[in-house]
């Protein structure tokens, strides 16, 4: 099919279905625009780049982004599910067929909430230290243990769940990854307040739960690389894209919305004030430059470094933008409530930047990351890397 | 204008490199820095043979026929390898000239020098005004003047040819070796050659191949840096392996890649005339410039003893950073523009 074929059909598949405009979705949970992300899959247009006779229509990259292209003209949600959905992406690349066949149409329409049972008290950003158990009975496994920091973990009914299933080996290869079904007696969770007084992430405790046997990703104590797998996909959207102001309706949107904050605040004049607004733009837009040729190099087939950029860049994008608002309103961000969304937006966003800058692996994680795997610097000693993990030291 | 097939672009940057790996390594660009000139003829000759000094002149003229975005890339290359050549002042003088002028730079045979000198300009140093029908005053800080046949200076309105039989040229010490400039103060005699319309096309091309220039410098700068701290050890250990290094190097990439993002793309919307092609030269401008300083003066840091010495060439990068830092304007100016054209948007 030809690229002007193609835009053609999505065009007229849009003009026939697309109604409506696309409702808030928060990041986790069950989607309320179920009903037309079902309508999406089925018509292809999800996840484009996945093989035809699995609900995608095995195009190339170049394609699959004409449909995005087309999606995002009009505003309909749920196409480019094959780079953002991490949780479908998951489940495509380790599911077994059979799990794969029930889960992966639910996740592509957001019928099951999610969540992501990785992180717990003693394992952060070692996350190769958890202690949360699966052991093998009849069917499947019982999963006894605690996670934390778990984000939409109240309203979700899978978690995508790590769990030691081999005491003996060296931690990194004693570890397992499920679905594990969220709501069942097992599992309680407790809400969180953070710091910007929501709460949306959890502890999760786990007793003795039951995972059935067809939920398990990957090989058996293969947990680990499927986990790289999950978590290369939740980083690139984070690079991409976060959460903007939480007041949603006040003040310029996009790019440049600080140019018109700025403007408003009757500080545009000011010329050092102008000096940081372009540094704090040019760092969001130059993010951008770098994610559109990392992906025309890894589709030109060189592979690019740059992927991994993403995510730290943003944090910094994100720590700044907050900071530069907050100095156009001055004495203004002392105030919150919904008299003043101005400073609500400045003042949610200078707490919800930790959310890329600790969340998903911290930015010294990913400094880690991208000196080690990208850069190709030797790795820091890691005393506990190749003993059994039963003689590992904990606290 | 034609443009390149990716393989074609490939093929001449590779025979750029190999070229550049032959006559322009360290030991070259320090005996060509040690010269009274800083001008290799030989050197400018091959470039010439190679066709990337006629890079950007029309294929009637005896050029490449090429863009900005080829443009960029050669200049990426030549920043690696801190390339002490014309090659800048050539394509942006090919941006303003016309004719047998063109036939002569393409050629080799010619070299021009350009000094921007309008009142809008970034650099607006100092004091150049017409004369009658000639030009009177002084064009300070002119790259490749001392070497050049020809200095073509642009006022708000106006581009003039001057030989250089007919200005007083006055080469300046500079900290940055590599790239020589010199003061040039005119008599009277000059040729008008055009009415402003070229000036601002051959403004981009001068930010978009110095921005190339720069986006290669910070990579190669980093790159040696890196092969550096995976070698030497301290500690029993490489020093790559301390976080402190590490993490460094981690935020020099994202500046390198910034960098060469904001480069290419600059180069891209000025060959596409797009809309957004003042504020993305601006963005490159100022993210290029930063990006090599900071990826140079690091660099040296993390080298530690033996980059303080003459005979590394960590310094030669950031000597060569900080005059492209200066060069057409500095960083400051350009983010204040950025600013200018997102107002105008936003
Ligand atoms: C808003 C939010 C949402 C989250 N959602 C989820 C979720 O849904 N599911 C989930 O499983 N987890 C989630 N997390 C947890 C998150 O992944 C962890 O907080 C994070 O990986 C860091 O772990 P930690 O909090 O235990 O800090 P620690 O690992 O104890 O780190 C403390 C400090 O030490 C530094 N540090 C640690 N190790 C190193 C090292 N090797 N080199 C250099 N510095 C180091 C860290 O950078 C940090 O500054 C979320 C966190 C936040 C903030």
């Amino acid at each position: 099919m030809t690229d002007e074929q193609l835009k053609t059909e999505v065009e007229a598949w849009l003009a026939a279905n697309w109604r409506g405009t696309a409702t808030h979705k928060e990041s986790f949970g069950r989607d309320p625009r179920a009903e037309w992300l079902a309508k999406v899959r089925d018509a292809g247009w999800a996840v484009p780049r996945w093989p035809s006779d699995f609900y995608g229509r095995g195009l190339a990259d170049e394609q699959a982004r004409i449909v995005e292209r087309a999606f995002a003209a009009v505003g309909a949600p749920g196409a480019g599910q094959d780079r953002s959905n991490l949780w479908a992406n998951t489940a495509l690349a380790h599911a077994t067929p059979a799990f794969r066949r029930e889960i992966v149409p639910q996740l592509l329409a957001g019928e099951v909430g999610m969540c992501l049972l990785y992180s717990e008290p003693g394992a952060g950003s070692d996350l190769a230290a958890i202690r949360t158990r699966a052991d093998k009975v009849d069917g499947g496994w019982r999963v006894s243990g605690q996670k934390v920091w778990t984000s939409g973990a109240q309203i979700a009914d899978y978690g995508m769940l790590i769990a030691r299933t081999d005491w003996d080996v060296p931690k990194h290869r004693g570890i397992s990854f499920f679905f594990l079904p969220m709501k069942q007696p097992g599992v309680e969770v407790r809400p969180l307040r953070q710091i910007t007084d929501e709460a949306h992430f959890n502890e999760v405790f786990i007793d003795n739960a039951f995972v059935p046997e067809d939920n398990l990703l990957g090989p058996l104590n293969g947990g680990w690389g499927v986990l790289q797998t999950a978590l290369a996909y939740e980083r690139s959207v984070m690079g991409d894209a976060a959460r903007g102001p939480r007041s949603g309706a006040a003040g310029p949107k996009g790019d440049h919305a600080l140019i018109g904050l700025a403007r408003e605040a009757g500080k545009l004049d000011d010329p050092v004030i102008r000096q940081q607004l372009a540094q704090t733009i040019a760092w969001r837009v130059l993010n951008r430059l770098n994610t559109q040729r990392a992906k025309a190099e890894l589709q030109q087939g060189t592979s690019s470094s740059i992927m991994s950029l993403g995510k730290l860049a943003m944090s910094r994008i994100l720590h700044e933008e907050a900071r530069v608002r907050t100095l156009l309103l001055g004495v203004e961000s002392l105030l919150e409530g919904a008299e003043h969304p101005r400073a609500e937006d400045a003042n949610f966003l200078t707490l919800n930047a930790y959310f890329t800058s600790i969340g998903g692996g911290t930015d010294q994680i990913q400094r880690n990351i991208i000196g080690e795997r990208v850069l190709g610097l030797p790795k820091e000693p890691e005393v506990d890397r190749t003993i059994p993990f039963r003689e590992v030291r904990a606290g | 204008m034609a443009g390149l097939t990716a393989d074609e672009r490939a093929a001449l940057l590779d025979s750029l490199r190999r070229l550049l790996a032959d006559r322009c390594a360290e030991s070259d660009v320090r005996r060509i820095m040690a010269s009274e000139t800083g001008h290799d003829a030989a050197l400018w000759r091959a470039l010439a043979d190679l066709g990337v000094v006629g890079l950007t002149v029309p294929e009637q003229h005896g050029g490449a026929g090429l863009g900005a975005i080829e443009l960029e890339l050669v200049m990426e290359a030549a920043g690696a390898a801190l390339l002490p050549a014309p090659l800048l002042s050539t394509a942006i003088a090919a941006a303003l000239l016309d004719g047998e002028r063109l036939a002569a730079l393409a050629g080799g045979y010619s070299i021009a020098a350009v000094a921007f000198a309008g009142r809008d300009d970034w650099t607006g140093r100092g004091d150049v005004r017409r004369d009658g029908a000639g030009l009177a005053g002084t064009a300070r800080f002119v790259p490749d003047a001392a070497i050049a046949d020809t200095i073509l200076v642009t006022l708000d309105d106006a581009v003039f040819a001057v030989a250089r039989e007919d200005a007083e040229i006055v080469p300046l010490p500079v900290f940055d070796r590599t790239r020589r400039l010199a003061d040039v103060a005119f008599r009277g005699p000059a040729t008008l050659i055009g009415d402003g319309t070229r000036i601002a096309a051959a403004r981009d091309i001068a930010l978009i191949g110095l921005a190339g220039e720069q986006a290669g410098g910070a990579r190669r700068i980093l790159d040696m840096t890196v092969d550096y701290a995976r070698e030497r050890h301290q500690f029993g250990r490489a020093i790559g392996s301390f976080q402190a290094i590490k993490h460094m190097a981690a935020d020099l990439l994202l500046e390198a890649e910034s960098a060469t993002s904001a480069a290419r793309d600059a180069a891209r919307q000025v060959a596409e005339d797009t809309p957004a092609r003042a504020e993305s030269v601006a963005l490159a401008a100022f993210a290029c410039a930063d990006a090599f300083v900071r990826c140079a003066k690091d660099g040296i840091q993390m080298h530690g003893g033996i980059a303080f010495t003459w005979e590394h060439p960590a310094h030669l990068y950031l000597r060569r950073a900080r005059s492209a830092a200066q060069l057409y304007g500095d960083s400051d100016h350009w983010r204040e523009r950025y600013v200018r054209a997102l107002e105008v948007e936003a």
